[in-house]
């Protein structure tokens, strides 16, 4: 049977009705038509369906969309501002991070979650925080000097949200 | 500072801000409105005869729209090589593997069409199954396929020069056999596709394939629809790695159920799928016997191959022939005899993963090099220089080195790693490695018998003027194909980046083989440039009877025209188009002459602006049977050092430090060559430590997930240098050649030679599990302590 | 990958949570994080018909500082037990645990409950937690009762939790001034791996002679559950810590434990692990009482 639940999604508030088995991933995609954030695995594997739960980067394919009631989330759209791509956005298209882009949002926003509470962060700090993210393209070396890079804009003062 | 203005340089890629911001569409991320859901059944067997297929009970559930099987289909058979076309899109009498096609469905919605799927019953006779190559290959065993007796999906044997009269004159001769394991690409996104079939009868199927020409000719062979109401588009695509490069049944059932319902019909693998479909790299047992005089120069190599191939040919008889091909170089050897075996079992068929069918050989060989050098009291880097090929060598095997910046790679890497102050210095446990590679960049010929160009590139200019662009069905499926393109026409046109838009991997736009054997770069960069000139040329020669200018006394660069001699008076052609152009607020207006203003009126002179270009190989080397595998244009040569330390009590491996340099002739884009040669690392350092598709004693697979199926994450790959070694390909457009597969090369050996180096003891086995490193050193202590 | 359907609650309280689990048996499955839980239903391994998230239970995601015990909540994060100050001062052991477990991503959704509810033998949560003697509290309708963790596991999967109660939290014992604990785990790769094997030891030392008071080892992935290596305690109790007492408690934890080969790792390699896992992770311990 369906369920209302209350979400807020970039943003913004949602009211919708949902089946308990609906995951978040799902909503997302679905429902919201948020198609950034992607399904590589839909078992916690690759963390593709990243996005950020009550401020914790989390999988969204293991989370059901009904858990999420009463939250706040933000998803790879939801990290643009009127003055353009997050610091780690630009940072990743900059540093050519990206290849085939499946696991990018992903990554940008385990980035993200990291920066957040450290914007200053050593090459381990960064590959510990993004190590649920699978990338087969990189090898991830751009990756994490994507993110050290953006890290020094943050303490520009130019990032955050 | 280049000479040129647009490549050979660090811009971003045209599709990167699309990726980061979530706005770049994926397969899954296209829906059409009454779409259906396709799911697929799949044998739970191995080996088994094919009684009955009950469908209906499925076809009662609500919600189901179609169901098919081989009675609805026909049983065309279709493959990758027309020589072993061996599949048919569903079993009729029999199925050879645990995941063999059986019947689609399509349904409103993924749970009905799932729930519909179970409902089909299927009788089997169980029959006995062979999972390896040995029991593929013994007396009496079950076949899978009648038409092709034994088991083998394909044979080769050939001898260059006369290897056993090598071996006489040899002072050293060394044998050594080595085996990998079944991998999986892994790439992050599972195939999908959605096919729509509408009311003038024609089909167009949206796919994350790596090949839209190759899927758009097996979809219309098997489904009997002309070519040309066959369109195969690709969206995005999450990776492919060589297993994306042919048509899959997933794509051909999605297809039949749109022509049967009038629907678009999606259809996605699940992660476990993709593990099922497999197609990638094979297990190849090889043994090799190479032998070598006393000051390092390199006479003969014996090779021998089994490759574990599952139920179907795919890629297989390229995979087999490659195997063996690719160990001509970069060495200068004169005697090289091959015999390979591949050989079909009740396992999902393998096929072309990057690297195709060298990099097991190449680990092969380069570990034997080094245990020959060390045998020889040489320098692993001094055994490799002494025999190392030129720009212009023809290996033994009629492979053309057009241009090889070989040593200048070995030079870097050493210098790079400080391999003199580290080698044999290391204490216990520490280890540093190194090994060569090189690979074709585009293979010689089609994958089908043919004629026909590669590529083919449209660029149009824009009728209102200075936009440029471009149309290929080429294939970017990550590395960065399109931007190297774009970069390729502007420049060839004159123009900036910005001025350029590219569109491709649509077969209404023309033919391209696609993304495989490393061949974009090369090939459809030559169509690419070679439109992009007519396109100019075109503007010129309007431009010259306008203003009375020959046309090779003009050019374009930078977005303006640019004149040679004297400037002449273009004031009129610029009124005329200002006066086009009323009330725009960027009308030129002191500059000199530019492109916008010149294609604008070339566009008023001639209608549009249309440039086209192609491209074939030249004539390529080798007359013998086989020789179309391995055949190039060019090819691109890496070398590599990797940096070791073992935890000797347990057998733990941590890769430190990766230094690598290849050769990809002139480098379109910087970032992206870096781009392709890391992520070739870490497959490579995947292959060679953690992965293996493991099966249970029915054929199935035990790790199906990316739990334990385990590649790299960030925390086991190391810090990775790279060096873009820059030679001039005369083949290759403004001298560009390969980097996507052939970086991969070198690293499995590096890694072994490292290891070697840091525990003493020689590994013939992957992936080099904790377990297998310290059992290996215990077994050798023991057998110290017994001798 | 679809989800089977099934029911949803969401109680607000532990009796409410109970009421349910009385009521609809073993149809339904508490849902803590649901890392091991909805990988399980997309796999079809379990098929409940009713899922009670336990999202709402407030007392049961606290971390408190008792006088004499630590108690964790059994819906407290693995990504808590990392950030939290009194975890990291107190049950260090517990942490490196925490830090072994998955991603960063599973870390923010797993719970410690659902860590130990799940069984399996190689997870990296019940080694630490053995060592440091925990308790875990198990609620149903009829009131709370604690059972020893060392007690609690019955075999992969298996557990003495009744089909009507929830685990609510565990309870330990704050280590003395002169004790140690560590942990350590090996698998293939670096991170989000099941173990090949895993373990953990404690250490108390008699101030006045130096000599092991107390001493408790324990082992994942080499048995049906986590164990406690007891001749390697045997071999260690009432000892002087040294590199050769180690070596013998690593040897004689060998015997403690009765591995199997499956398609991650051999029994053999998993029993001489043992004896190198022991003694380094009782360095370890040492190493934190010497600090
Ligand atoms: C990608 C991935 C990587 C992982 N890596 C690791 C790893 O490295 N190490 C490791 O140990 N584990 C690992 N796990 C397994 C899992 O994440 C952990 O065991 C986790 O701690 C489970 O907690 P949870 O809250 O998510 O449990 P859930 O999935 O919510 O529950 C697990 C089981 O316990 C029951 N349960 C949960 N809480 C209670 C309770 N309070 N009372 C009664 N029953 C309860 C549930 O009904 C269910 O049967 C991994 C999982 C994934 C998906
Ligand atoms: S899709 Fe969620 S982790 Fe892979
Ligand atoms: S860029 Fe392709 S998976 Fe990361």
């Amino acid at each position: 049977m369906k369920r209302i639940i209350h979400i807020r999604v970039n943003e913004q508030e949602y009211e919708l009705a949902v089946e308990p088995n609906l995951t978040l991933a799902d909503l997302l995609r679905d429902e919201l038509g948020l198609t950034g954030t992607k399904k590589g695995c839909e078992m916690g594997d690759c963390g593709s369906c990243t996005v950020i739960l009550d401020g914790r980067n989390v999988n969204s394919c293991l989370i059901l969309a009904i858990q999420a009631n009463g939250s706040s989330v933000q998803t790879i759209e939801g990290l643009e501002t009127e003055a353009g791509l997050h610091p780690l956005q630009q940072a990743f298209v900059e540093k050519g991070a990206i290849q085939c882009g499946f696991c990018s949002s992903g990554m940008i926003l385990s980035g993200k979650t990291l920066l957040d509470s450290n914007p200053n962060p050593g090459e381990q700090e960064i590959r510990e925080a993004i190590s649920g993210n699978l990338c087969r393209c990189t090898g991830y070396q751009k990756i994490v000097e994507a993110v050290a890079d953006a890290g020094s804009d943050y303490q520009k003062g130019q990032g955050g949200e | 500072m280049s000479e040129y203005d647009v490549i050979n340089s660090r811009l971003s890629r045209l599709d990167t801000p699309d990726k980061a911001t979530g706005r770049a569409l994926f397969i899954d991320d296209i829906s059409f409105s009454n779409m259906l859901y396709g799911a697929i059944l799949q044998s739970p067997l191995p080996h088994a005869g094919i009684i009955n297929i009950d469908t209906s009970a499925a076809e009662k559930l609500p919600g189901v729209k179609a169901v098919i099987t081989a009675k609805d289909v026909g049983t065309v058979k279709y493959g990758v090589s027309p020589a072993r076309y061996d599949e048919t899109l569903f079993c009729q009498d029999k199925v050879r593997y645990v995941g063999d096609e059986i019947a689609a469905v399509a349904a409103v919605d993924q749970a009905t069409a799932q729930e519909a799927v179970s409902l089909i019953k299927v009788d089997y006779e169980e029959l006995p199954a062979v999972l390896s190559v040995e029991e593929a290959l013994a007396e009496g065993a079950p076949q899978l396929h009648a038409e092709y007796p034994g088991n083998y999906t394909a044979q080769v044997h050939q001898e260059f020069g006369d290897v056993k009269a090598g071996f006489e004159i040899c002072d050293l001769i060394k044998s050594s056999t080595f085996v990998n394991k079944r991998q999986d690409a892994a790439f992050i996104e599972p195939p999908g596709c959605v096919a729509v079939f509408d009311l003038h009868g024609a089909l167009t199927l949206y796919s994350s394939t790596q090949v839209p020409h190759y899927v758009q000719r097996t979809v219309a062979m098997v489904t009997g629809l002309p070519v040309g109401k066959v369109r195969v588009l690709k969206p995005y695509v999450g990776g492919g790695f060589g297993i994306k490069a042919s048509a899959n049944a997933n794509e051909l059932a999605a297809c039949f159920l749109s022509m049967k319902t009038g629907r678009p019909v999606k259809m996605n693998l699940s992660r476990e799928q993709v593990f099922k479909l497999c197609r990638a790299r094979h297990q190849f047992l090889h043994k090799m016997t190479t032998g070598v005089k006393k000051d390092g120069t390199l006479v003969s190599l014996e090779h021998e191959c089994y490759l574990d191939g599952g139920a179907y040919s795919s890629f297989g008889i390229a995979t087999v022939y490659y195997a063996g091909s690719l160990l001509g170089g970069p060495y200068k050897l004169q005697n090289m005899k091959y015999d390979g075996y591949r050989v079909y079992n009740n396992k999902p068929p393998c096929g072309a993963q990057r690297g195709h069918g060298g990099v097991a050989a190449r680990a092969a060989w380069e570990q034997q090099l080094d245990m020959i050098a060390e045998e020889l009291g040489m320098d692993p880097f001094d055994l490799r220089l002494k025999n190392m090929m030129q720009a212009g060598d023809v290996t033994c095997n009629d492979l053309n080195m057009s241009s090889l910046g070989m040593e200048e790679c070995l030079q870097t890497v050493q210098d790079g790693s400080e391999w003199k102050k580290k080698k044999g210095r290391l204490p216990k446990g520490k280890g540093i490695g190194m090994a060569c590679g090189f690979f074709v960049s585009g293979a010689g010929y089609p994958i089908y018998r043919s004629d026909t160009y590669h590529c083919t590139a449209i660029v149009k200019l824009a009728e209102d003027g200075g936009l440029a662009q471009v149309y290929t069905a080429s294939a970017e499926i990550g590395q960065g194909s399109d931007t190297a393109f774009g970069m390729i026409a502007a420049e060839a046109l004159g123009v900036p980046l910005s001025d350029v838009r590219v569109m491709s991997g649509d077969t209404d736009m023309g033919v391209d083989l696609g993304a495989y054997s490393s061949r974009q770069t090369l090939m459809t960069g030559h169509a690419v440039k070679e439109a992009a000139e007519d396109v100019k040329h075109q503007v010129l020669e309007v431009l010259s009877k306008e203003l009375s200018v020959p046309v090779q006394d003009m050019s374009i660069k930078k977005g303006r025209v640019v004149f040679h001699r004297q400037e002449p008076d273009f004031s009129e052609l610029r009124t005329r188009y200002i006066k086009e152009h009323r009330g725009w607020t960027d009308n030129p207006k002191d500059e000199p002459l530019t492109f916008r203003e010149a294609s604008r009126i070339a566009y008023l002179a001639r209608g549009s602006i249309v440039g086209t270009g192609k491209y074939k190989p030249h004539e390529l080397g080798g007359k013998y049977k086989g020789a179309a595998v391995g055949t190039s244009p060019a090819y691109g040569c890496s070398a590599q050092v990797v940096e070791v330390e073992v935890d000797l009590e347990t057998g733990q491996i941590r890769i430190e430090k990766m230094t690598d340099a290849h050769d990809c002739g002139l480098a379109i884009n910087k970032t992206s060559v870096e781009g392709q040669m890391e992520g070739s690392l870490s497959m490579g350092l995947g292959e060679a430590m953690f992965e293996e598709v493991k099966f249970d004693a029915r054929g199935r697979v035990i790790n199906a997930d990316l739990a334990e199926y385990k590649i790299p994450t960030a925390v086991d790959m190391p810090p990775i240098e790279t060096i873009v070694v820059e030679s001039n390909e005369p083949n290759g457009p403004f001298g560009a050649k390969e980097v996507g597969e052939g970086a991969i090369m070198p690293t499995i050996p590096a890694i072994l030679n490292a290891v070697y180096d840091a525990v003493g003891v020689r590994i013939f086995e992957l992936p080099l599990t904790p377990e297998r490193i310290y059992t290996a050193v215990q077994d050798y202590h023991e057998r110290q302590k017994a001798s | 990958m679809l989800l089977p359907k099934f029911e949803y609650d969401e109680p607000r309280s532990i009796e409410e949570a109970c009421e349910t689990l009385r009521t609809f048996g073993e149809t339904v499955k508490p849902l803590a994080g649901g890392t091991d839980l909805m990988v399980n239903m997309k796999k079809g391994v379990v098929r409940p018909s009713r899922v009670l998230s336990l999202k709402k239970l407030k007392t049961c995601n606290r971390i408190e500082k008792l006088d004499a015990t630590i108690r964790i909540g059994a819906c407290t994060l693995v990504a808590e037990l990392i950030q939290n100050q009194v975890i990291a001062d107190t049950l260090p052991a517990l942490q490196a645990g925490a830090k072994a477990l998955g991603s960063p991503l599973i870390r923010n959704l797993a719970t410690i409950g659902g860590n130990i509810c799940s069984a399996r033998p190689a997870a990296d949560l019940p080694p630490a937690l053995l060592v440091y003697g925990a308790r875990v509290v198990l609620h149903s309708q009829q009131g709370p009762r604690t059972v020893l963790l060392k007690d609690f596991f019955k075999g992969p999967g298996q557990t003495v939790l009744r089909g009507d109660e929830l685990l609510t939290a565990i309870e330990l014992d704050r280590p003395p001034a002169n004790s140690g604990a560590g942990y350590l785990n090996l698998g293939i790769r670096k991170v989000q791996d099941i173990d090949i094997i895993n373990g953990a030891a404690y250490l108390a030392l008699n101030p006045r002679d130096g000599t092991i008071e107390k001493v408790r080892v324990a082992l994942g992935a080499v048995a049906p559950t986590p164990i406690r290596a007891s001749l390697a305690e045997q071999a260690l109790q009432g000892q002087k810590p040294s590199q050769d007492l180690f070596v013998q408690a690593g040897q004689a934890a060998q015997q403690d434990c009765t591995p199997i080969t499956d398609f991650r790792g051999g029994a053999a390699y998993r029993k001489a692990m043992t004896s190198v896992l022991v003694r380094r992770v009782l360095e370890t311990a040492l190493k934190q009482i010497e600090k």
